[in-house]
């Protein structure tokens, strides 16, 4: 007891005087008002959960501080709600993206023949260049034109309306020679990816699995582009429930797979790099921004419809009522909570819970946790870290992606929306412990209890005893509470809750 | 008697410090080979540079026959190179069971040689649930050798197990190397030229980032002059 006492007294001392502000604070407040501020709270630590596990992870593992979460998390909202709401969009651009990363992976493959041609350094240098300025050049041409606000439009119309007509929809054959254009536009940028120097070059693919993946991704672009009218009509006649699920399917993918073309692009070549890691990211978050209100107009989308479990106009008397009744909103303690935040907790609780046994559980879970503290040794028992890393980027570019998703029919979706919750995310990992999977939990869990206990005491004030007043905060306390609780944690842990000392 | 390694000429730049400045030496099969040479000399680079841990720009290195310069580090060692690091490098956070359960390279390994490892660590056996941080310094050192058995290793790089450790220790992890010579052919960097020159069969010397002379540890030992010159007192 009395060394328990020793070693962990400004955490007991902490912990005690946290305890005594929470009870000033909720002092004479009732229970149902003490509960809907809970789970508000637990609400939005729950969704900064969802960013916050994967920044922890990705820093844990490989010291990367990725800024570009943020924006994966706005790519992954506006992917879902284009499924939801307007197909006609997705079906329209996706093959787009597919065509550039099939001509960038072909160039990839054989760029170093090019790169063997040119022997002087100042030579490469130029070439980048020119083959940069070429894939800019190519790609805007490809692009001229293209009616995406007329696409666009359709966000509105399309919601559980019927199916719209062809209208501003470009003919088939447009398309398809934008496609070509797009593809030769790809060549250069993946010129641009292969090895330079000769010790840069490593084991390339087999030639077989490089002209297939090219082929599949044109495959499949083409396939969407020829069946955009049918697949546009088959997601608009489902329903809600049905599309809010291919939303998800949609959103989530998107997310790993920009997570994956962020890491083998941007991050593997700086390994060992951290500020030129931390730039790039910061840097591409700002033109993933700009290409979303290119893409889907700068002003927000209302909130998506929730799925028909969330949506009946009624309010459910308990929790087991609402099984049954599907209601909007349930009684708590007497108190109307929206039972869609009731599902923004449980997959907040089902992802960490996932996670968490992914990282206690399986041998992959088991490799990243040894590589967040020794990566080299890793590699040298013979496991390929390299492709772990890839892993986790991309597991956590999903979940702050399915964030986005599931934020969409709560709080609307707007391109800000990515560096507010980024933000949080960022002090909420921060507070928990740098790299530690339990600590980005606590963080978030804290951070979301304090915005909500927060917000409540700017609407409401607090009674404080002895002085017989209502002290009420500004809405700049409730919004500084994050940095405020941020410093305090710092002051008492350096490293953070659960942070190691290095 | 064929090499299981051969390292020729090799020249290591890290960052734009040029560390090895050409080192070459031989690991007869079944041998215990020693490196040895002060510190700053370039010993831990040599054994990274041969995992491609710290690839060599220059020069050739040959395991098996076959050359392996500038192939990634996981594919060097999974070629059947274990490495035992210094200061250990065993993961903290894992048990001491997952510290060796990781090294697998097949489905199985740990159990088909367990015998075989807690017949050398019988201590492991009973920590086998403790997280590896809780361990002593001698203790870890036995996870680390351990943790390279594993697989089917035909080569151990194995980095100055003696550091820290008190002589007692010293005593348990020489026999413990001793004994699983007799299974794997071992390149083994030691400061302790006492322990070195027990086990070792043979010897390279590395003086700042060139490898200088290498015989039988048996002749060594007799050269006063040689040890003076290369590895200070003795």
């Amino acid at each position: 007891m009395a060394h328990i006492w020793r070693r962990h007294r400004v955490l007991l001392l902490t912990l005690v005087v946290v305890l005594v502000v929470i009870i000033i604070i909720t002092r004479g407040m009732e229970p149902r008002v003490w509960a809907s501020i809970l789970l508000s709270g637990v609400t939005l630590a729950a969704l900064y959960f969802l960013l916050a596990s994967g920044l922890s992870l990705i820093f844990g593992l490989m010291d990367v501080l990725n800024f570009a979460q943020g924006a994966i998390f706005v790519v992954g909202a506006y992917v879902g709600l284009s499924m939801f709401a307007n197909p006609r969009l997705f079906f329209n651009t996706l093959p787009f993206f597919l065509a550039v990363a099939a001509g960038a992976v072909l160039a990839e493959r054989y760029g170093v023949y090019l790169w063997r041609r040119i022997h002087t350094k100042r030579g490469r240098r130029i070439v980048w260049w020119v083959l940069l300025a070429l894939a800019a050049g190519i790609l805007a041409l490809a692009v001229r034109n293209f009616p995406i606000r007329a696409l666009n439009a359709f966000n509105v119309t399309a919601v559980g309306g019927t199916v719209p007509t062809a209208e501003a929809q470009e003919p088939l054959g447009v398309m398809f020679r934008r496609m070509a254009i797009l593809f030769v536009g790809g060549l250069p940028f993946g010129m641009m990816l292969a090895p330079k120097e000769r010790h840069e070059e490593r084991p390339r693919r087999p030639a077989w699995q490089t002209i297939s993946i090219v082929v599949a991704l044109l495959a499949v672009g083409c396939l969407f582009l020829v069946g955009r009218n049918v697949g546009e009509q088959f997601v608009l006649g489902l329903s809600v429930d049905m599309r809010f699920l291919l939303a998800l399917i949609a959103g989530t993918l998107a997310g790993a797979l920009v997570g994956v073309a962020i890491e083998t692009v941007l991050i593997r070549p700086f390994y060992g790099n951290p500020v030129t890691q931390l730039v790039l990211t910061l840097g591409l978050s700002i033109v993933m921004i700009d290409l979303v209100e290119l893409i889907w107009g700068e002003e927000g989308n209302p909130p998506m419809q929730p799925p028909s479990f969330f949506s009946e106009a009624c309010r459910s008397d308990s929790v087991f009522a609402w099984f049954s009744e599907h209601c909007r909103s349930v009684d708590v303690l007497g108190r109307a909570f929206p039972t869609y935040r009731l599902f923004i907790i449980a997959v907040g609780v089902l992802v960490f819970v996932a996670v968490g046994l992914l990282l206690q559980r399986s041998r992959i879970g088991m490799i990243i946790r040894a590589g967040v503290q020794d990566s080299e040794m890793v590699q040298a028992l013979g496991i390929n870290v390299r492709r772990v890393f890839t892993f986790v980027f991309a597991l956590g570019s999903a979940l702050a992606a399915l964030g986005g998703v599931i934020i969409a029919p709560f709080l609307g979706v707007y391109p800000a929306m990515g560096g507010i919750f980024q933000l949080q995310a960022f002090i909420a990992v921060v507070i928990g412990g740098m790299g530690s999977f339990a600590g980005a939990a606590v963080g978030t869990l804290i951070l979301g209890l304090a915005r909500a206990f927060g917000d409540h005491f700017v609407a409401a004030g607090i009674d404080v005893p002895f002085l017989e007043t209502v002290i009420k905060g500004s809405p700049a306390i409730a919004q500084a509470s994050s940095v405020l609780i941020m410093a305090i944690v710092l002051l008492v842990r350096p490293a953070g809750i659960f942070g190691k000392k290095e | 008697m064929d090499n299981v390694l051969e390292v020729r000429d090799i020249h290591t730049f890290i960052g734009q410090f040029h560390i090895l400045e050409g080192v070459s030496l031989e690991v007869p099969d079944g041998c215990i080979t020693a490196v040895l040479g002060r510190n700053g000399a370039g010993k831990t680079t040599t054994l990274k540079s041969v995992l491609g841990l710290t690839p060599p720009r220059e020069g050739s290195i040959a395991f098996n026959g076959e050359e392996i310069q500038g192939q990634p580090a996981h594919q060097i060692a999974s070629k059947g190179i274990g490495y035992v690091p210094e200061h250990r490098a065993i993961f903290r956070d894992l048990s001491v069971e997952e510290n060796l359960k990781i090294a697998e390279r097949k489905k199985g390994d740990l159990a088909r040689r367990a015998d075989f490892i807690f017949g050398v660590f019988p201590d492991l056996k009973r920590l086998i649930k403790l997280p590896g941080g809780n361990l002593s310094g001698g203790q870890q050192q036995m996870l680390a050798i351990a943790r390279a058995l594993v697989p089917d290793n035909r080569l151990l790089l194995i980095d100055e197990p003696s550091e820290g450790l008190a002589p007692v220790i010293i005593e348990q992890v020489m026999e413990a190397v001793r004994q699983l010579s007799a299974h794997a052919t071992v390149l083994l960097v030691e400061q302790n030229f006492i322990m070195a020159s027990q086990l070792a069969d043979r010897y390279t010397i590395i003086e700042a980032g060139r490898s200088v002379k290498s015989g039988m540890m048996a002749d060594l030992v007799d050269d006063q002059e040689t040890i003076r010159r290369y590895l200070g007192a003795a």
